[in-house]
């Protein structure tokens, strides 16, 4: 026993020193992790797109509808930069990125209603930007509901309905809305917790199946497995023993700034926090590993690592929810560390739900973790006799 | 005169020859050439060709019980984007489901409901939603949102003392409106995304196999130069246009494929025309193709470039602005964009696809796309004439050593 904690000592005083040497070590596991995790929080600090530019076309132009359109100006999401003169005009200012919508009103839209003529007006936008177009549409839907109310509020009151009353009459059922832990619907708090770590996921099977293969690149790997006395548990846990402590460093600071710093909701609490780092990165390395025993060859397990990590951030199913997608995608994500990571986040930290409602993914993550065990003979036999063709 | 500028086409030519060579015997470059640019985008396709979330389950906890709440919950479960799931005794049983997965939002009914209602006095239905998934919590909620007007207008007409029908209209909508999506109209989640991973899927697999050729190329050399030491290879501008040509032959073919055949097989949006389509494809390869030289002359191992530009994907497409507002992205993240050729591709290319631009409409984007071209094109015959430079020197050097030797 002491023999094997020796070996894998000095193989990972080894490994340190392949790290420190080699400078892409440091970037992709330091480095580039961090400066994603910056690009994320602070492409999205504002939490939701704010100010966007939406245009006007007003035929009428009389006190009620520049009201209306004063109204719209002063929502936090929307922005009125420009006045049209046709309703082609503005839509040319769509095609040309200025605005994401516009609204609409027609010639004697004021005339006609105060004779209670029911006039229309139109609202116009984009939905080839999703979260602008449904800010957008929100902001000029509340505007144009909002000009019905008004006339029925002015009828009210002068017919000397109380305020409760009007509420009432205006709005018979009142939706009270709970939107758990993220209140603010703030998109830093939906995205980056998913996006950060896929991209530190990424980073982990990349290095994983990297290091594997510079072995074989820079003729080291005989050298390795004979440092394990030929025992490959012994070579493998001793080579990635340094790098999951580097990895769970880096992983545990994200989530420090994110849930300590930022104040991301984490009712999970930070034992749940821990134990996600812990799986995070050990199920990734396994990964990583596994790829490279299927394939041991550094282009191509690299290739399916980098693939692989890219496809996983679709389906994660966390932008575009799994259970939309068709049954062999579902089926299909169970291979996907970033799937499990996900769903054991939001279970468990995010709505912070007992440890057991995630099971499964659990299990899953442990799984991806001990998946090398399965193509540790493959490895051994890639170290001792491959011979790395550029 | 011409003598010279016979010599230069046929080197450029040669190059052409080698550079293909090279590509067609590598693994690595044919995946990331041929098989990611046609396989990838099917398979992304595949995942996002329902475009909307419909059925979301929800479970209600009901205790009015009466005519209206079962209207209520029956209007609801007829709406496409929610499916009632089952009713719960109390909230606990509907948050245990809710924690289960097994539903994504909670509709509580309170037991004043209908009396509140009858009273003439406002009542209120509770909404609970799981905010893990954006796209389920607005089905839950936009739902309810719906419903209730619905129900709200239709207890105002009752209520109210008008005789004729079109009397009952205005009274319950003074002010009449109508909502036009114009692009994009089923707001789907595939139609809006996938024009711009078509687009950074161009761009990523021509750098990434470029700077895998150059990889090797070092690799091959015994003095792990860039470029090898033969008559051939002693213009920049040879160097760089005859590398271009041979990723050009590839590429042509695979563009039009990203931009119209994948489009067209899924009924993903493609109302562009095909004059600004081919006036933005032109400059975005060849800005790519640029683009993709100069960064190749950065990776030392092959490998390498797969650990440095695989991650930037990610955060291109955020930067490109379908995700995440163009308008949102702060100042310093707009600078960095600005080195991309995907994000001003991807813009172009969104807009002339999805939005039916003309090329007047992206003019900008366009100029800026040649703007880039022209810049990474001599950045790449510079860094070329920094390679041939080193060629040489390391031929000097061995040469003097060789004689120092002797």
């Amino acid at each position: 026993m002491l023999v094997y904690l020796k070996d894998i000592w000095r193989l990972a005083v080894r490994e340190c020193r392949i790290l420190l040497k080699n400078r892409i070590y440091g970037f992709c596991m330091v480095v580039f992790p961090l400066l994603v995790m910056f690009f994320f929080t602070s492409l999205l600090s504002e939490g939701q797109p704010q100010e966007l530019p939406v245009g006007v076309v007003d035929h009428d132009n009389t006190s009620t509808t520049r009201a209306l359109v004063q109204r719209l100006d002063g929502f936090q999401t929307s922005h009125v930069v420009a006045h049209f003169a046709s309703v082609a005009d503005a839509r040319r200012a769509i095609q040309e990125n200025q605005i994401y919508g516009f609204l609409y009103f027609p010639k004697g839209t004021t005339d006609k209603l105060l004779a209670s003529r029911q006039p229309k007006i139109s609202f116009y936008y984009t939905m080839t930007t999703l979260s602008a177009g449904s800010m957008v549409y929100k902001d000029l839907k509340t505007i144009a509901s909002l000009g019905s109310a008004a006339v029925g509020q002015a009828t009210l009151k002068a017919r000397g309905a109380t305020d409760e009353q009007i509420k009432a009459l205006l709005q018979p059922i009142r939706l009270d809305l709970h939107q758990i832990n993220n209140p603010w619907t703030n998109y830093n708090i939906y995205l980056s917790t998913m996006m950060v770590p896929g991209l530190m996921m990424l980073f982990m099977f990349l290095i994983s199946a990297y290091s594997l293969g510079t072995e074989l690149k820079f003729n080291t790997s005989k050298e390795w497995v004979a440092m394990a006395d030929g025992n490959m548990f012994v070579a493998i846990i001793g080579k990635f023993l340094p790098q999951t402590v580097v990895f769970f460093t880096i992983v545990l600071c994200y989530e420090y700034y994110v849930f300590g710093h930022l104040g991301f909701p984490h009712p999970g609490g930070w034992l749940i926090i821990v134990l996600l780092a812990v799986l995070q990165v050990a199920a990734s390395q396994g990964f990583g590993i596994f790829a490279f025993g299927l394939m041991p060859s550094l282009r191509m397990s690299m290739s399916i690592c980098s693939l692989w990590a890219v496809l996983s951030f679709s389906m994660a199913g966390s932008a575009f929810p799994l259970m939309a997608m068709d049954g062999p995608l579902k089926a299909l994500s169970w291979l996907f560390p970033l799937r499990h990571y996900f769903m054991i986040y939001q279970t468990c930290l995010f709505n912070g739900y007992p440890l057991y409602e995630a099971w499964f993914h659990l299990a899953a993550l442990v799984a991806f973790t001990i998946m090398p065990w399965l193509v540790i003979g493959k490895i051994k036999n890639a170290m001792l006799t491959y011979v790395y063709i550029p | 005169m011409l003598k010279r500028a016979v010599e230069s086409i046929n080197d450029t030519c040669f190059i052409w020859r080698q550079e293909l060579k090279q590509m067609f015997k590598d693994e690595g470059v044919i995946i990331f050439f041929i098989v990611v640019p046609l396989l990838y985008p099917l398979l992304y396709s595949w995942i996002y060709n329902n475009e909307v979330v419909h059925e979301v389950s929800v479970v209600v906890v009901d205790d009015c019980h009466t005519a209206l709440s079962r209207k209520f919950i029956r209007q609801c479960d007829a709406s496409p984007d929610v499916k009632v799931l089952c009713y719960a005794a109390d909230i606990d049983e509907a948050r245990s489901l809710v924690s289960r997965q097994l539903a994504k939002g909670v509709y509580v009914i309170p037991s004043d409901f209908e009396t509140r209602l009858n009273r003439m006095e406002q009542a209120t239905v509770t909404v609970y939603c799981d905010m893990s998934l954006m796209l389920a919590y607005k089905a839950v909620f936009q739902t309810a949102q719906t419903v209730t007007q619905l129900m709200g207008s239709e207890i105002n007409i009752a209520r109210s003392s008008h005789y004729t029908l079109r009397e009952e209209q205005i009274a319950a909508r003074p002010l009449d409106f109508e909502e036009v999506v114009i692009y994009n109209p089923s707001g789907g989640y595939g139609s809006s995304i996938i024009p711009a991973v078509l687009m950074l899927i161009l761009q990523q697999t021509l750098v990434l196999g470029i700077g895998m050729l150059a990889g090797t190329s070092r690799e091959e050399n015994r003095y792990s130069n860039l470029i090898p030491f033969s008559r051939q290879y002693h213009g920049m501008f040879r160097i760089v246009s005859g590398k271009s040509l041979a990723y050009l032959m590839v590429y042509i073919p695979l563009a039009a494929y990203l931009a119209l055949v994948v489009p067209w097989m899924f009924g993903f949006p493609a109302i562009g025309q095909w004059q600004p389509l081919l006036a933005i494809m032109i400059p975005y390869l060849l800005d790519c193709t640029f683009f993709g030289i100069v960064v190749s002359c950065m990776v030392h191992y092959r490998e390498n470039v797969m650990l440095l530009m695989v991650f930037v994907s990610i955060p291109l497409l955020f930067l490109s602005g379908v995700s995440w507002p163009q308008t949102s992205i702060p100042g310093f993240w707009q600078g960095v964009s600005w080195l991309f050729p995907s994000t001003f591709g991807i813009r172009a290319y969104v807009r002339v696809n999805s939005m039916g631009c003309s090329l007047s409409d992206i003019l900008f984007e366009y100029q800026i796309l040649w703007v880039q071209t022209v810049v990474y094109f001599i950045l790449a015959c510079l860094v070329y004439r920094y390679q041939i430079h080193l060629t040489r020197q390391a031929v000097r050097d061995r040469v003097a050593r060789m004689k120092a030797k002797s």
